[in-house]
């Protein structure tokens, strides 16, 4: 991402662009959190970030303790520290709920443009392997032969991409059909920049991944 | 779902001015630089942060120019005459008038007619909110426009009101995918989901 080539330029460059960083965490940690499905991951942002925060950690220990500063930026980086937890976190509640169907939709993409991170992705595999593991061991292995396979397809858990979600425009978008539920009857939708709807998550889920919109 | 917790949390970041009692450097935070401060003069600060030196007794905050008793009546006056949602002064205007006035409540005169005369509009917002949300649901809606709704206030209805309309798009597409003899006793678990909600509008 071009956010961390910037970072590096010049100092004076660094405060700018930090705080936009920022705001793309912030951005990004709305969404997730309200959004029904895992989003593209944004690992980029997270790592510059920390990156951030472990610089500045470092400056703070060479002020004194008694330094007026030391308490304004350990409470902002707590704050940051709290959004990018409470991200990463709204992303792990959705691998562990929805593991396999995540795992079956990052199978159909390329790895470069896969939704969760390495490390995520990592977890995801094992999650459904312990998961694997514990039902055959526990229950499986003592059932008759005939009914012993798992059929992940039946198991698996969906998010439902029809809920509600309440959204801000970024800018104007117009024709988002909204399926309205009764036999393909659908309905279109203006978004005027800065204006603010509720309205179904499947409609607007590509305007979510491309910024057009932001989930409030 | 969102915690009121975080609502505010988004509420802190919002600028006030403070006069502090001291003389500092610009601050430079990874969210923008703040200062220089210097001891009498007016400076712009995250709310949390001036909450932080006022409890250190290091500044006093001044209030926002629409945390005034005035303004708020004729807030309240545009809010009573208008069928939409009015714009209000501050996104945060519930969180920023909490946080602000629990800080230093003591400082601001008429404290106490400000509480109250926001506490009247935000009632006003509310049942204006209720009864649109109930038209809404009984029109069938599939999306609305909510203009100038502040966030706490859209959290007030959530998860209530996104659940309400999943429960509905969930009815109204079993109906023509199923019969009705087999799904019977889903859709009957449905409605009372639904009996459910209203009873808690």
């Amino acid at each position: 991402m071009d956010v961390d080539l910037e970072l590096e330029d010049s100092d004076n460059e660094e405060t700018i662009t930090a705080q936009s960083v920022l705001a793309k965490l912030e951005e990004a940690w709305m969404n997730e959190k309200f959004s029904p499905e895992i989003l593209p991951h944004r690992t980029e942002i997270v790592d510059c970030m920390l990156e951030q925060i472990h610089q500045m950690e470092e400056n703070l220990n060479k002020l004194k303790k008694s330094d007026f500063r030391v308490v304004i930026h350990r409470m902002e980086l707590d704050r940051i520290r709290y959004i990018i937890t409470s991200y990463l976190r709204s992303r792990l509640e959705k691998i562990e709920l929805y593991t396999s169907h995540i795992l079956e939709m990052e199978s159909k993409r390329p790895v470069e443009e896969r939704y969760l991170s390495p490390a995520e992705y990592k977890f995801a595999q094992e999650h459904q392997s312990h998961l694997e593991n514990h039902f055959e061991t526990v229950v499986l292995r003592h059932m008759p032969y005939n009914i012993r396979t798992l059929d992940k397809a039946t198991m698996s858990v969906a998010p439902n991409l029809f809920s509600q979600v309440f959204l801000r425009a970024n800018k104007t978008v117009n024709g988002v059909i909204v399926e309205t539920g009764v036999e393909g009857a659908e309905e279109e939708v203006e978004l005027d920049g800065n204006s603010q709807h509720i309205i179904q998550y499947k409609a607007i889920a590509e305007l979510v991944k491309s910024g057009s919109v932001q989930l409030i | 779902m969102m915690d009121p917790a975080e609502v505010e949390f988004i509420a802190e970041k919002q600028m006030v001015e403070i006069v502090p009692n001291f003389n500092f450097d610009r601050v430079y935070l990874i969210s923008g630089e703040i200062g220089p401060f210097r001891a009498g003069l007016p400076v712009k600060v995250p709310i949390w942060m001036a909450i932080n030196l006022r409890q250190r007794q290091k500044c006093r905050i001044l209030v926002p120019d629409w945390m005034d008793v005035e303004k708020l009546e004729q807030a309240k006056e545009d809010e009573s005459a208008s069928r939409y949602f009015t714009k209000m002064p501050s996104e945060h205007y519930m969180a920023e008038a909490q946080l602000i006035l629990s800080a230093c409540g003591e400082d601001v005169p008429r404290a106490d007619e400000i509480r109250t005369a926001l506490k009247d509009l935000w009632d006003m917002r509310m049942s204006k909110l209720r009864s649109s949300v109930d038209t809404f649901i009984k029109t069938g809606g599939t999306h609305a426009r909510l203009d100038h709704l502040t966030l706490m206030e859209m959290n007030s209805v959530r998860p209530l009101l996104p659940h309400a309309l999943d429960q509905l798009h969930r009815l109204s597409t079993v109906r023509f995918v199923f019969s009705p003899l087999v799904n019977s006793s889903s859709c009957f678990d449905m409605h009372i989901s639904i009996l459910y909600y209203c009873f808690w509008c």
